[in-house]
């Protein structure tokens, strides 16, 4: 046959050197790790989805008993204690503004709180804030207002409302006007 | 060089195999990983297929909220199925809706009666199914009509509809003073049965009847 004996395989010592397993090692863990972050990233895109959805679900509650109100008794009760009180995040909101925040309300009704926490179709507890303004917009509704308008102009109450995290940031936000010729 | 070139060439000549013992041990790791990745794969599968059912629950029961949301808000009566007033504080499996013909859910533009009901699921023992079922003439159409149209399903209440005055509460809800009547609706969904700790959704709204006169 050969000159050279044809050593058994088996019995061979000369395996795989200390840097090429190394290598094997690194880019199975590249491997291992791009798979690990797809999950993750999925399942914190799933989970945002579900808060979402869930403070969308809080906000168009809370917007349909402002419209179930009367023109008039759509306010925000600013003293109803500290439970609901107005902290330095609503204050910070870009839809607050001290001068034009409507006040008045005397119940205890979800729609006179500023500030409330909620519990979601998901169990999860979720801060509602919301927020009451005068607008004018043009055209001619107005009966009774209660703020001055350039001539031309009508108030109507712009209504916000804002669904966050504990750690700040919004879930969802919705705004609506209300005019005094509708609900009365 | 010569020699190494020597030696490949003969283990290229060389017919030497794996031994029989070899190749069983090979095929028995093979044999454990391949079982453990398809256990994974099942798991996972089993995973997306219940992943994929509670979002479609989720979502059907969030669409019949807003379908009837839309209904009520052009109703001009919401009734029980005889045409009675709601009594404040009880909660029915069944109210029906009068939609007069411009409402875009009235069906070929005459008033209509809409009844909302529940009855048993036919998915889930224990659980009950929301059906819709129309009619434009009187009597006014109940569960028992023929043509209902499933809008909802693994609901976990019989008796969804609710209208709380402001002073008889529906679930702790009272209907505010200078308010439009409220329709309080629940509609909670679990995929895992009644009796079920976890995995809720419990989709609640108060519905405005702006019809209705704020009172």
């Amino acid at each position: 046959m050969t000159d050279a004996p044809v050593t058994p395989r088996t019995s061979a010592e000369d395996g795989f050197t200390l840097i090429e397993v190394m290598l094997a090692l690194v880019v199975l863990s590249v491997g291992v790790l791009a798979l690990v972050a797809a999950y993750s990233s999925g399942y914190v895109a799933l989970r945002h989805a579900t808060r979402v959805s869930s403070a969308t679900v809080l906000a168009d509650s809370q917007m349909e008993r402002y419209r179930a109100r009367q023109y008039a008794s759509i306010a925000l009760n600013t003293s109803c204690g500290a439970s609901c009180a107005e902290d330095s995040t609503y204050t910070g909101d870009a839809a607050y503004s001290s001068t034009a925040q409507v006040t008045g309300c005397a119940t205890t009704d979800r729609t006179c709180l500023p500030t409330q926490t909620l519990t979601g179709p998901d169990g999860q507890s979720y801060r509602v804030d919301s927020f009451i303004a005068y607008s004018c917009v043009s055209g001619t509704l107005s009966t009774s207002p209660s703020v001055s308008c350039s001539s031309g102009q009508n108030p109507v109450k712009l209504v916000t409302v804002v669904v966050r995290r504990s750690t700040g940031g919004d879930w969802v936000r919705e705004q609506s006007n209300f005019n005094s010729l509708v609900g009365t | 060089m010569g020699s190494r070139f020597r030696r490949a060439r003969a283990r290229a000549a060389a017919e030497s195999g794996f031994s029989l013992v070899e190749l069983l041990i090979a095929m028995f790791i093979l044999l454990l990983v391949v079982t453990s990745l398809t256990a994974v794969l099942v798991g996972a599968s089993h995973a997306q297929l219940d992943a994929d059912t509670r979002f479609q629950a989720q979502l059907t029961d969030r669409t019949g909220l807003d379908k009837i949301r839309r209904e009520i808000h052009c109703a001009t009566a919401v009734t029980d199925t005889n045409g009675n007033s709601l009594t404040a504080g009880t909660a029915y499996t069944a109210i029906t809706v009068t939609l007069p013909g411009a409402c875009p859910t009235a069906s070929g533009g005459v008033t209509t009666y809409s009844t909302w009901c529940t009855s048993a699921s036919t998915l889930t023992t224990g659980d009950y199914a929301l059906y819709r079922v129309t009619s434009t003439a009187l009597p006014r159409p109940t569960c028992g009509t023929a043509g209902k149209v499933k809008w909802d399903d693994y609901l976990q209440t019989s008796t969804p509809f609710c209208l709380p005055s402001s002073g008889v509460a529906c679930s702790g809800v009272l209907k505010p003073t200078s308010s439009l009547p409220l329709l309080h609706v629940t509609l909670p969904v679990n995929l895992t049965g009644p009796a079920a700790v976890s995995g809720s959704y419990n989709l609640v709204d108060d519905i405005a009847l702006r019809n209705g006169a704020r009172s």
